[in-house]
């Protein structure tokens, strides 16, 4: 822990921002189910049948996943995750963009049609854009943070593996 | 000399072996982080999905019954044993599915007295050009000039003919000729087509669909509750067999 670079903190500052926008951004939509089918509906991309699964799951995956980045845990892997949906999110964005539609993201919550998408779509762009750069730089980061379970479940195994030679000297 | 190689060949030994039982050790402990760390995210995954499943969110949509709106047409009975309320945009192509899916049935349920129906078709799809505006005042406009009867044949053709999200889109003329063929008077209905005389109607359903929490189209409700289909095709069997 303590022979952690700088970027160490850097690390863990973006884990509390990607992980704590990810908390909350899906807890908002936990209690509405509705509400997020309608939002995925919305884009108008994925086939009828696939809109209520999708419309389910994504809540609880954005909370999980914000979770364990915010406790440091499997955090490459969550951030490979965290990764993929943001580039999902952008290009669904991008799309009902190009292609005209006016809907709310439904990023916190909400969804469906909104008469002032065309204004947002840019700044929400960036916004996913930027997150997905602290993501991207996590899934390279990965364990190498600080205060994370990472590093107290199995950063010992790398210390000892470390000191091992001179033990048995 | 021999006894102190012995020694410490005795020595590495020993310390290889402990070397061995530590590594082991190590990896028996990540490999129980592992599986206990794998464990809570799918505990949290679980949990959280069985908590918004157990959330029903349609009762935050709240809206007239059917035959009560100020902005829609009904046919069946008003002491039919159940009704359906479809909000629906004209451009809408789920929309036009599911009238194609529905509408002999439900016209069938209606004329027998199972249902009352009422179609409320708004503007949802303002930001694919002025199709769906033109199109919901020019329904306006038959409502207003022709009354119901006239606007139900308008509003089902408005829905065979109905354009590509992607266009190109029917002109007001297309929307006049529509409107003749429905039964309506060519000279009561075009200067309110052409000139979108009922913009206010327009604007007044939408507001009032957007009051009662309606987020998209089609959104249906059998008998006040809101159906949460899997596919257009489920929600016309929802709809056909819960009124049947």
């Amino acid at each position: 822990m303590s022979d952690l670079p700088v970027t160490g903190w850097v690390g863990l500052l973006a884990r509390l921002v990607v992980g704590g926008v990810w908390i909350a951004a899906g807890a908002v939509k936990l209690p509405d189910p509705y509400a997020s089918k309608t939002a995925v509906a919305a884009y108008d991309v994925l086939p009828a049948s696939w809109v209520s699964p999708v419309g389910l799951l994504l809540p609880p995956l954005e909370v999980v996943i914000g979770l364990v980045l915010v406790a440091g845990l499997f955090t490459r892997w969550a951030a490979v995750a965290s990764s993929v949906l943001l580039v999902l999110f952008v290009v669904g964005i991008a799309q009902a963009w190009a292609r005209g539609l006016t809907i709310d993201c439904g990023c916190f919550g909400g969804g469906g049609y909104d008469p002032d998408a065309a204004a947002k779509y840019p700044w929400e762009i960036a916004r996913d854009v930027g997150l997905l750069a602290l993501s991207a730089a996590l899934v390279w980061l990965g364990p190498r943070t600080r205060w994370s379970l990472d590093g107290l479940l199995f950063g010992s195994a790398r210390a000892s593996a470390r000191t091992e030679p001179r033990e048995g000297a | 000399m021999a006894s102190k190689r012995e020694k410490a060949a005795e020595r590495a030994e020993r310390a290889a072996q402990l070397r061995r039982e530590q590594q082991a050790a190590e990896r028996r402990r990540t490999l129980l982080a592992v599986g206990g760390g794998v464990l809570a995210v799918l505990v949290l995954l679980g949990g959280t999905l069985a908590y918004t499943l157990s959330q029903d969110s349609t009762s935050d949509i709240v809206a007239e019954s059917a035959g009560e709106s100020a902005y829609g047409v009904t046919i069946g009975p008003d002491d039919a044993p159940h009704e359906i309320v479809i909000y629906e945009d004209f451009l809408c192509p789920f929309c036009g599915q599911l009238e194609a899916a529905t509408r002999d049935d439900l016209a069938e349920l209606a004329e027998a007295g199972n249902v009352q129906v009422e179609y409320r078709p708004y503007e949802l799809l303002s930001g694919i050009g002025d199709y769906s505006r033109r199109a919901t005042n020019a329904f306006a406009v038959v409502l207003e000039a022709e009354g119901p009867e006239v606007a139900k044949v308008f509003h089902d053709l408005l829905f065979e003919e109905q354009p590509s999200e992607s266009g190109p889109f029917p002109s007001d003329e297309d929307l006049i000729d529509l409107a003749v063929e429905a039964g309506a008077d060519e000279d009561a209905v075009t200067d309110g087509i052409v000139g979108l005389s009922q913009a206010d109607w327009v604007d007044g359903a939408t507001q009032a669909a957007r009051d009662a929490g309606i987020q998209g189209t089609p959104t249906v409700l059998l008998d006040g509750e809101v159906l949460q289909p899997a596919s257009v095709d489920d929600l016309a069997d929802q709809m056909i067999s819960g009124v049947e």
